[in-house]
């Protein structure tokens, strides 16, 4: 290999406008490749923080026996930020010398130690105003967030019911401690709330004191950690995990939040996918362009002498050159346009984007070189075969194809790049997919623009536009791949348009502003009614859902337990009480995935949440046997259920005949929405059920609805990467036959034609291009919006014809304008100039 | 040197001495596929040429005189017959080999001059010495392209250059790796009349110089009398 010699051609290549539009085309590649991928890496880290507030921590090891040493000591090597707590049930009471004496309720008990918490803030009220009736939430300073010696914090639930307030002092085992801060939330607001009560937090040194926890007592002791290789140490932790220990991260305990992190996350995936996808299509494109002219290079080299492989390796050396400098400007681009989108979004996170890995950088580059590697080896295999006597005659066939090996690399190269940057493999087939249906409809649809075309251009003489007309159908296999690639820009632009903006807002409506965000629970029977009427006065039509709590002892009549299942979920799932209820029909938000939904009448059925019927390998048919207060119940599992957890409505895992649930002790739970500003309806609620326990989950839906926003900001700036490289598709689109165009054009004038004649021939013929494009792009983004939004992000999809009208004048407008600027220049220059150039 | 106009012989002379003989081509055919049957574009054609000769080609279009030229360079491959330079049968050398081959033995000059637009006139000079790994490319280059009355040119583009300039540096890149032997396509085609005699002159002085063997496809009989000899093609067959 002549290394000199590469150089010197790249260096020269380096000028041409081929090249550069090569190189341009790649380095946007992998430069959206690079800087959405850290920059969503970025935003990701950003919404675990928000979402790990939920949890306090990072991540959160928990065991009914105290945690051996070694864990914190582990958790440090990771140089992570660590603290332990103590969490129990207790009676709490107001002092029994107050007013209010003898007012006691079971309270959930947290003994903790500084510092606390480790993500997010105890938050408190601030004085009432009128804008904020109920004061304004504020954060406590950090050196002041846990309790002194003798101090204790209990929040607002518990201080209206005791009727506490700071300063009160309450009874907390054999210790009196004095309220020291009246809290609004906490962050560890994760977990199972339906089993939440009031919290209080006292310092872990009065725990001893307090005489709470005895041999045997019923507690969970806990380790908290945060820190950027938190995700590291929780997978190398876990398989470690000891009986009774186990892992929690947000993701486990929230199906809400978890959903609502996957599907951010799927978001950025696919704009991310849809730049890498338009940068793709430009580099097909010049790469076509620029090959055209090394035909001739690879014509000289053979005559001069170079056999087949110096000509193959010269060649490969010189795209590996190319390659090299684009990746390298698209890193450099990735790492700016990253740093500069990080820097525009600054306020919009809670919290600071954590720095950027290197990881999204690498692939970006290794995908830089697989894709131009990928597309161009076929291609310069066939040009190292360009026999040498071309350099003789110039009108040869140059031989085709490059080998079948060479080709199914080029195509598995660019799909395993879009099937990476899709995230995952549904997403990636429905998106490759979509390009093959898409290629295929634009060759049908090409074909049928043709036909037509030549109908209309069959008369002898023609007006300038039937001869623009007829000048695609002359250069069909072009005017074919330019429908198609404009085509496929446009499909793009208008799905990532549609993705942005419509189904972002169809995401923003699954959670409306009146969910509910308040659940009761714990209504006794005969308060159902008064509390519907009460709920009803006030505007609220709530569902009011029996619940039983039962332990599932039994599947087909086999014994289970914890131990008989790998799967961590699975064996929670055994060892705990599952809530369970009764509904006629399919709560809203549920939807039946198989089998049939029980009647009002049926008896000992269930159906069951689908991704628990999963995790515990059961199928339609399988018999469960549920201990419910002391009774073996055994139900038939009749349907599987799909459940929408973003809702937060009343969800339930499993779902039995009302003829079950009569017949068993039960309470029942309902959900509202709280308005922020309504103080009355609460009180009311206790004033009329004393032993009802209202949960507030707002604080969780802040958190989600927040994610949901900052995606949508994000997004926007992703969309910017999408825009740059869609644009520079329609542009080597349409200057991908600017030659030949200007050549024809020249032979035209030369002959005669006049400026006009050439300018309105050349109108028509992009105004064609554009319609044609834009119809089958609008036609393609319909598709693939649907599919999307179905089928991945399970969304509603809905029609906006004003934005397939704008996608299709946008494309004609938008073809004919770069092909005008792209041929233009012909009109003013001499013919001879041109037909001298070739 | 022969320089009998009517020299080339439907019979190769390969009775004369293989060391002065510097191509010979014997009983070529060519034929291309053309639908379904077979179009004979060469028909039998055989010839010799010595060292230091000068041969023409004429004949009207489509006879198949550039085919010809195309075989006896090495550049394309006879269906039958065979072609040998200084001895050695060629066509039946591997591709690779042939081009190696063609390094250094024999140099070309075309119609379309057929540089490369992004190199400057140099850098094609370079060109075929590069490839053939020579280590004083550089210099050989300059020299030559001194000698072609362009010193003060080497680093301008093709474009930059008018069409006898280019038709200069690509004799400059023709003779530069010293061929034996250099064969010429129609290399007045593009040029105005003057400068194409220019060229002539200049590759009929170089020829001398450098004792190469010139073979030339042309239309213009008066270019082809200048030659030592000339042969005649019509519908693929040497007619004179």
């Amino acid at each position: 290999m002549n290394l000199t010699l590469i150089f010197r051609f790249v260096k020269r290549e380096l000028r041409t406008s081929e090249a550069r539009i090569l190189v341009l085309a790649l380095a946007l590649a992998v430069a959206s490749v690079g800087a959405v991928g850290m920059f969503a890496d970025r935003v990701k880290g950003a919404f675990a923080n928000q979402a790990n507030v939920l949890l306090g921590a990072d991540a959160l090891i928990s065991g009914d026996r105290e945690l051996p040493a070694s864990l914190p000591e582990e958790a440090a090597r990771y140089g992570l930020k660590t603290t332990q707590s103590i969490r129990f049930g207790s009676m709490v009471a107001a002092r029994s010398n107050g007013a209010n004496a003898g007012e006691a309720a079971l309270s959930d008990v947290k003994a903790i130690s500084a510092p606390y918490p480790l993500r997010g803030s105890i938050e408190i009220r601030g004085e009432p105003t009128s804008a904020e009736p109920r004061g304004k939430r504020m954060p406590i300073a950090a050196d002041q967030s846990t309790p002194k010696p003798g101090e204790v914090f209990v929040d607002e639930r518990l201080a209206s019911r005791l009727n506490v307030k700071v300063g009160d002092t309450i009874d907390l085992g054999k210790l009196s401690p004095r309220i020291a801060q009246v809290f609004v939330e906490e962050p560890e607001v994760a977990g199972n709330f339906l089993s939440a009560a009031p919290k209080v937090l006292i310092n872990a040194n009065d725990l001893a004191a307090s005489e709470l926890l005895g041999p045997g007592s019923r507690a969970s002791y806990r380790l908290q950690v945060a820190g950027a290789r938190a995700e590291e140490f929780a997978q190398v932790i876990k398989p470690k995990l000891a009986p009774g220990q186990r892992l929690e991260t947000v993701r486990e305990l929230r199906p809400e939040v978890k959903n609502t992190l996957e599907r951010s996350e799927q978001f950025l995936g696919l704009a991310a996918s849809f730049a890498v996808f338009l940068a793709v299509v430009a580099i097909v494109l010049a790469l076509r362009r620029y090959l055209k002219r090394e035909i001739d290079t690879a014509t000289i080299f053979r005559t001069l002498g170079a056999g087949r492989t110096q000509t193959l390796i010269h060649f490969i050396g010189q795209f590996a050159l190319l390659s090299l400098i684009a990746c390298v400007l698209g890193v450099i681009g990735a790492y700016l346009a990253q740093a500069g989108l990080a820097y525009v979004v600054r306020g919009l996170f809670a919290s600071e984007l954590p720095p950027a890995g290197v990881a999204p950088l690498w692939r970006a580059f290794l995908t830089g070189v697989v894709l131009l590697l990928g597309f161009a080896l076929p291609p310069l295999v066939a040009l190292a075969s360009t026999p040498p006597v071309r350099a003789l005659r110039r009108d040869m066939q140059m031989p085709g194809g490059g080998g079948v090996i060479a080709t199914v690399l080029g195509i598995a190269a660019v799909l395993g790049v879009v099937l990476m940057q899709a995230q995952d493999l549904k997403t990636g087939f429905i998106f490759v997919g979509g390009i093959v249906a898409l290629v295929g409809a634009a060759s049908l649809g090409a074909a049928a623009m043709l036909w037509g075309v030549r109908r209309v251009t069959k008369a002898r003489t023609k007006s300038a536009w039937q001869m623009g007309l007829a000048n695609l159908d002359r250069r069909r296999l072009s005017t074919s791949i330019q429908v198609a690639c404009l085509g496929l820009g446009v499909m793009t632009l208008i799905t990532v348009g549609f993705v942005r903006t419509d189904l972002f807002s169809a995401w923003q409506k699954s959670l409306p502003v009146d969910a509910p965000n308040r659940f009761l629970i714990n209504i006794q029977k005969e308060q159902v009614e008064p509390l519907t009427s009460l709920l009803k006065e006030r505007g609220q039509d709530a569902t009011f859902y029996p619940m039983v709590r039962g332990r599932l002892v039994a599947v087909n009549d086999k014994s289970v337990s914890g131990k008989d299942y790998v799967d961590e979920r699975a064996k929670r799932l055994v060892d705990r009480e599952w809530n369970m209820s009764s509904a006629d029909a399919p709560p809203k938000g549920n939807v039946i995935l198989s089998g049939n939904y029980f009647g009002a009448d049926a008896k000992d059925e269930v159906s069951l949440e689908d991704g628990i019927a999963t995790t515990l390998g059961v199928k339609l048919g399988d018999k469960l046997t549920y201990d419910i207060a002391g009774d073996k119940v055994t139900v038939t599992i009749t349907s599987l259920r799909k459940v929408d957890w973003d809702s937060f409505r009343v969800n339930f895992f499993a779902l039995v005949p009302k003829t079950n649930v009569d017949a068993l002790p039960k309470s029942y739970i309902t959900a509202f929405h709280l308005p922020t500003n309504d103080l009355k309806t609460l009180p009311a609620i206790v004033n009329a059920a004393p032993n009802v326990l209202a949960i507030d989950v707002s604080e969780v839906m802040e958190r989600v609805r927040s994610i949901v926003e900052q995606v949508a900001s994000a997004l926007e700036f992703v969309f910017l990467f999408t825009l740059a490289a869609g644009l520079l598709t329609l542009y080597t689109a349409v200057v991908s036959t600017q030659d030949e165009r200007r050549y024809d054009t020249a032979i035209v004038r030369t002959l005669g034609g006049t400026r006009t004649q050439v300018r309105n021939a050349l109108v028509a013929e992009f105004s064609l291009l554009g319609v044609a494009a834009g119809a089958l792009g609008v036609l393609g983004a319909v598709i693939l919006t649907w599919a999307l939004a179905t089928r991945i992000l399970k969304i509603e999809f809905v029609a906006s014809p004003l934005v397939w009208v704008i996608g299709l004048v946008a494309a004609t407008v938008l073809t004919l304008v770069a092909g005008w600027l792209g041929t233009r220049s012909v009109l003013s220059t001499p013919p001879i100039r041109v037909l001298r150039e070739g | 040197m022969n320089a009998d106009f009517g020299g080339a012989s439907a019979a190769p002379s390969l009775s004369t001495s293989n060391a002065h003989v510097a191509i010979a081509a014997d009983k070529l055919n060519r034929t291309v596929p053309l639908g379904d049957r077979q179009l004979t574009i060469l028909d039998d054609v055989s010839l010799t040429v010595n060292d230091g000769e000068t041969l023409a080609i004429v004949g009207a279009s489509g006879s198949g005189k550039t085919t010809l030229l195309g075989l006896l360079a090495g550049l394309d491959r006879p269906n039958t017959g065979s072609v040998s330079w200084h001895g050695e049968v060629i066509n039946t050398l591997s591709e690779d080999a042939l081009a190696k081959k063609r390094q250094g033995t024999v140099g070309f000059v075309f119609q379309s001059f057929q540089l490369l637009p992004a190199l400057n006139a140099l850098e094609n000079v370079m060109l075929p010495l590069e490839l053939a790994n020579n280590d004083d490319a550089e210099s050989r280059a300059k020299e030559w392209l001194t000698r072609m009355g362009l010193g003060e040119r080497i680093d301008h583009l093709p474009r930059q250059l008018s069409g006898g300039e280019q038709q200069r540096v690509a004799i400059a890149r023709a003779f530069a790796a010293s061929p034996s032997i250099v064969f010429a396509d129609e290399p007045t085609g593009n040029l105005d009349t003057d400068t194409g005699n220019e060229i002539i002159d200049l590759m009929f002085q170089l020829n001398r110089d450098q004792k190469t063997t010139l073979i030339l496809v042309t239309h213009d009989l008066e270019l082809a009398a200048r030659c030592n000899r000339h042969i005649r093609l019509a519908r693929g067959k040497v007619i004179a």
